[in-house]
């Protein structure tokens, strides 16, 4: 497709060249800021932690530790990341379900109060979270679901809600408004519209919200720490504390489990981000 | 046409929208309702107690708190943390997010590789982020005191957590570090959501890739812009996490941030009343900043 | 509101054999009678590493197998955020029947919020063992025991590099002057005398704590406390100079503002041989020997703070330590409906804290598995390990144990001494400057 509009000169092509070059060269100078801390998260997790204290933390592991993994498994593992797992996917089909009905009026209707609900929503953005442990402690428990896994539910989702609607308030806001009114003269009506135009044309905004709440979810300690107590209920960033005692703490296996834990959120993010290509919009308009 | 019968057909219309829209908002407002403004609510009252968290007296205090807040310099000085932290997270995340997403869409799939590596520091949890920056960071051995040993050629140890105002701005840096590749994602996402046609329309009509740019796609990527820069300024003004981790609020206060703060008095001083007063300040202080912001951003709307 | 949480006066010369105390209760147990009705105690503890949680998991197991009707349920909280879970729980009438926590000033605020079961006359009627009077003391808050301590003393000492002092020639310091002595040596040899990772402010504090005790014994803290006295008196000030002449001097490893210690940083510049000596609380031992046996039996041993043989001829006791004798406490939280107490549950706790807890197997576990010495009477005597000897050594020697000064100042003042730490090992503020800061927060906490 570039090629039909090469139509540049000689010069530019040079100039263009050179600005590439740097362009790579910064580019992947951020591959490794972005990557170092990573690495040496991985090669701690295969040392001792004498090793690691006596040789630095910026050391190939001597000799190699393969132990920790299996000490990790051994320990039920796989069961917090089971339910790591099911907590995460419910609450996300919740929120993005939920916040992509709220989104859809604020963005695309006129109506009274309107801006007044999206400036509330906005506020409750900048609610800081430790203050809601209490009162949610105290419902969870009033609604008998202290010490349930899906008792995460309702924090989960709605503490996601307001940056998610305000998110997708803007992508929702980007669709142009011919496209609704084409529908409408096809006998279409605000719901069937949401349905077929507007949800798919969205697309984009859902994968960016999913992926930061997956992500945030995923990582979830406060609530979870504080509503859940029995370890056949616990998720995955409540494992780390048995590793952490009063005063010692294995730094080396704690990072071996966090390497798990980052392991199945790279997978999903490969996948995904994979649905953030141009046309989308395009492909979905002429379709 | 009659007057009447357009009017009425308007309102009926204005009715099935009216009625659309709570159909549509419902659920959000109900999870809210119970889950944040009930909260917020018993924060707000808990601020006129003198309470220790857990004790069954409560003395109520009236505004006594609220005065005591005005007047308190750790809040102020904890707050002043934040806008800093706001300011520079606002200077170093959002261009530094739109720069490499510029970049990716430019690379199209042949890219993904910097992609998903770009993406990695914000998989890493805040534990893992506090701990292995803390080595980055160190004064023995850390990154910054190898690199001015090597480039002076002889022995210079840089105390970047240890002292202020380095160790607030180390963590400013961890942060853009953390954060960055959210914003990133997000701009390629804004990006993914112009039309397609729209840059094959302009490449047609000759311009050049700076042209469709700064002509076309930074006034679609407006909203998604000013969306970003809200985020993150709410999100830098609530803070907690990886500072949590990393530095406590130290060396002596000078990464105190206004959450931090409200944990300590609530969870660690038995302090509970004077907390929550902390709270729905930082609460307040935010909203009115978020709203003031989109305010002064007044980003063209079309519906 | 702080009334002071006790002097924690405690005399020396244990007699007795290991575990004597609990033995001759064996013949006729004068322990409360328990319920035969079902019975379920909630119960929480910080137990959620190993070896620790085998050990207290065990200790109920045991109970439960010989009061078949009672279920425990004991729930391992994270360390890190307990008194979160305790605030949060107690807040919303959900605190656990049984719970631990570390004494001091936290402990009085649980007691006066009604969280607390007063044990003055059930520890008085009935058998426990028999446990040092220091420990008995961090349990007790205006004269009423509070608490059953069962985590173990803490020693605060000095750890040292044995191959390093014997290359570099030097002995072990029996006085602030040696030690001086000894420091300069080290830096002429190339060593940093001292590993200190104060990001994490109580470990600098150690220091502090040390050098007032030795300069003036408790009285002056004791004055600073009441206020009738003053945070900036000659000892005060004598410890904060002396602390910034040896950051000067180079006692200190570079940028230990900034290293944590739960990160281990600080045992890391004594493994690769940058740092001789490190001041620290006893559970070191446990620590470092966990990291690698092989080191510490090679280099790890221990010395006690040295003495100020100027403040020793003025006749100020040279024996006063700086730790803690009860490492963790359980409290008792049984109340009826009505806010009586509930006394078939109260019993219940107190024969699974006393019998249980702080039995010979229980101990034996903690001095074998844990290397934690228990606050009880004779314990000392089955040490094996030569520095955990030393620590229990320097521990029942003491006149008397200081708790550490961010367990024993009201919170309020805790998170001023903290930042006052950083700053005056950081050189930001002086001696007199700190001392002040501290007036200013002592007197604010007694206002209250």
């Amino acid at each position: 497709m570039k090629g039909n509009n090469e139509v540049n000169y000689r010069k530019q092509k040079m100039k263009s060249r050179i600005a590439w070059t740097i362009v790579m060269i910064l580019a992947v100078f951020w591959l490794f800021v972005a990557l170092v801390p990573f690495v040496f998260m991985i090669l701690n997790s295969f040392r001792k932690q004498f090793d690691m204290l006596a040789q630095g933390v910026f050391h190939l592991p001597d000799p190699w530790f393969f132990d920790n993994y299996p000490g990790i498994i051994a320990k039920g593992f796989f069961g917090y990341f089971f339910r790591s797992v099911i907590i995460v996917v419910v609450s996300m089909i919740l929120m993005l379900t939920i916040s992509a009905f709220a989104a859809y009026p604020l963005s695309r209707m006129k109506f009274k109060f309107r801006a007044v609900i999206y400036a509330g929503i906005v506020a409750m953005m900048s609610i800081p979270m430790h203050v809601t442990l209490i009162p949610i402690f105290k419902m969870t428990t009033d609604m008998g679901l202290y010490d349930n896994l899906f008792a995460l539910v309702g924090p989960y989702v709605t503490f996601a809600l307001p940056m998610s609607v305000f998110i997708l308030t803007a992508f929702m806001t980007t669709i142009p408004k011919e496209v609704e009114e084409s529908a409408e003269i096809d006998g279409c009506n605000k719901y069937t519209n949401f349905f077929k135009i507007i949800l798919p044309l969205s697309k984009s905004g859902l994968s960016t919200l999913a992926i930061y709440n997956g992500v945030s979810m995923w990582n979830e300690f406060a609530f979870a720490n504080t509503l859940l107590q029995s370890a056949s209920q616990k998720t995955l960033p409540l494992a780390l504390g048995q590793f952490k005692g009063e005063h010692a703490m294995d730094m080396p296996l704690i990072l071996a489990v966090l390497v798990l834990s980052a392991l199945p959120m790279i997978i999903v993010f490969i996948i995904f981000q994979d649905k953030l290509v141009k046309g989308m919009m395009a492909g979905a308009v002429k379709g | 046409m009659p007057t009447s019968k357009t009017n009425s057909l308007a309102k009926a219309r204005a009715k099935s929208t009216a009625i659309a829209a709570t159909v549509f908002l419902l659920p959000a407002l109900i999870l809210i309702a119970v889950y944040m403004i009930y909260p917020v609510i018993d924060t707000f009252v808990t601020s006129t107690y003198k309470w220790n968290g857990i004790s069954s007296d409560k003395i109520f205090v009236g505004l006594d708190n609220w005065k005591t807040l005005l007047a308190d310099s750790s809040f102020w000085s904890s707050f002043s943390h934040n806008v800093i932290v706001m300011v520079f997270s606002i200077l170093l995340q959002i261009p530094l997010g739109l720069l490499l997403a510029t970049f990716l869409d430019a690379g199209g799939k042949k890219f993904n590789i910097f992609k998903i590596i770009w993406f990695f520091p914000y998989l890493m949890s805040s534990v893992a982020i506090a701990f292995l920056f803390n080595y980055i960071l160190a004064t023995n051995g850390g990154l910054f005191s190898s690199l001015a040993t090597l480039i002076t050629g002889k022995k210079t140890l840089i105390d970047l957590l240890g002292k202020n105002p380095s160790a607030l701005f180390s963590v400013i840096g961890v942060m853009a570090w953390q954060f960055t590749p959210f914003y990133m994602v997000y701009f390629i996402a804004g990006y993914s959501n112009i039309d397609a046609s729209l840059y094959e329309a302009a490449v047609i009509d000759g311009a050049t890739r700076k042209q469709y740019l700064f002509k076309i796609a930074s006034p679609l990527l407006g909203p998604i812009f000013k969306t970003a820069c809200t985020m993150s300024l709410i999100g830098s003004l609530k803070y907690f996490d990886m500072v949590w981790n990393m530095t406590q609020g130290g060396p002596a206060g000078g990464t105190e941030l206004m959450a931090t703060y409200m944990y300590k008095l609530s969870f660690q001083q038995f302090n509970m009343g004077y907390g929550s007063c902390v709270a729905a300040g930082m609460f307040i202080l935010i909203t009115l900043i978020a709203l003031l912001f989109q305010k002064i951003f007044v980003v063209k709307e079309d519906y | 509101m702080y009334k002071k949480v006790l002097a924690t006066i405690m005399t020396a010369a244990m007699v007795g054999s290991m575990f004597t105390a609990v033995a001759g209760a064996e013949e006729a147990k004068n322990i409360p009678e328990l319920t035969t009705e079902p019975l379920t105690i909630n119960f929480w503890d910080i137990a959620t590493e190993e070896p620790s949680k085998s050990i207290a998991e065990a200790a109920v197991a045991r109970f439960m197998a010989d009061y078949p009707n009672i279920t425990v349920n004991q729930v391992h909280q994270q360390n890190d955020n307990y008194k979160q879970q305790l605030i949060v729980a107690m807040s919303s009438g959900q605190a656990p029947d049984m719970y631990i926590h570390w004494g001091g000033g936290p402990m009085a605020e649980y007691y006066k919020s009604g969280f607390v079961n007063d044990l003055t006359d059930m520890f008085n009627t009935y058998d426990h063992p028999d446990f040092i009077d220091a420990a008995v003391a961090q349990s007790s808050y205006e004269d009423k025991v509070l608490a059953i301590p069962f985590g173990g003393l803490s020693g605060c000492d000095i750890f040292y590099n044995k191959s390093i002092f014997a290359e570099v020639d030097v002995e072990v310091p029996t006085t602030i002057d040696e030690l001086e002595a000894v420091c300069d040596k080290l830096i002429e040899a190339g060593y940093v005398p001292f590993s200190l990772a104060n990001g994490s402010k109580w470990t600098g504090s150690m220091y502090y704590m040390y050098l007032v005790a030795r300069h003036s014994g408790n009285d002056e803290f004791a004055a600073a406390y009441t206020q009738e006295g003053s945070f900036t008196s000659d000892a005060f000030i004598w410890a904060g100079e002396k602390i910034q002449e040896w950051v000067n001097k180079g006692y200190f490893n570079e940028g230990f503002n900034s290293l944590v210690t739960d990160n281990g940083e600080d045992r890391a510049l004594m493994y690769d041989n940058t740092c001789a000596m490190m001041l620290h609380g006893s559970w070191q031992v446990r620590s470092m020997n966990a990291d690698s046996k092989e080191w510490c039996d090679a280099n790890l041993g221990v010395f006690r703070f040295p003495e100020d043989s100027e403040a020793a001829a003025n006749g100020v006791p040279q024996n006063v330590e700086v730790g803690t004798a009860i490492g963790n406490g359980f409290s008792f939280n049984c109340w009826n409906e009505d806010g009586s107490v509930d006394q078939t549950k109260l019993d219940a706790c107190y024969v699974l804290a006393t019998q249980y807890f702080n039995d010979d197997t229980y101990n034996e576990e903690q001095m074998t598995k844990a290397q934690t010495i228990p606050s009880i009477k004779g314990m000392e005597a089955g040490i094996e390990d030569e520095n955990m000897k030393v620590v229990a050594d320097v521990f029942f020697n003491a006149s008397n144990v200081q708790l550490w000064y961010d367990q024993y100042l009201p919170a309020s003042v805790t998170e001023v001494h903290k930042d006052c730490m950083t700053e005056l090992f950081g050189l930001t503020k002086t001696p007199q400057e700190i001392g002040e800061a501290h007036d200013a927060a002592m007197q604010a906490a007694l206002a209250e």
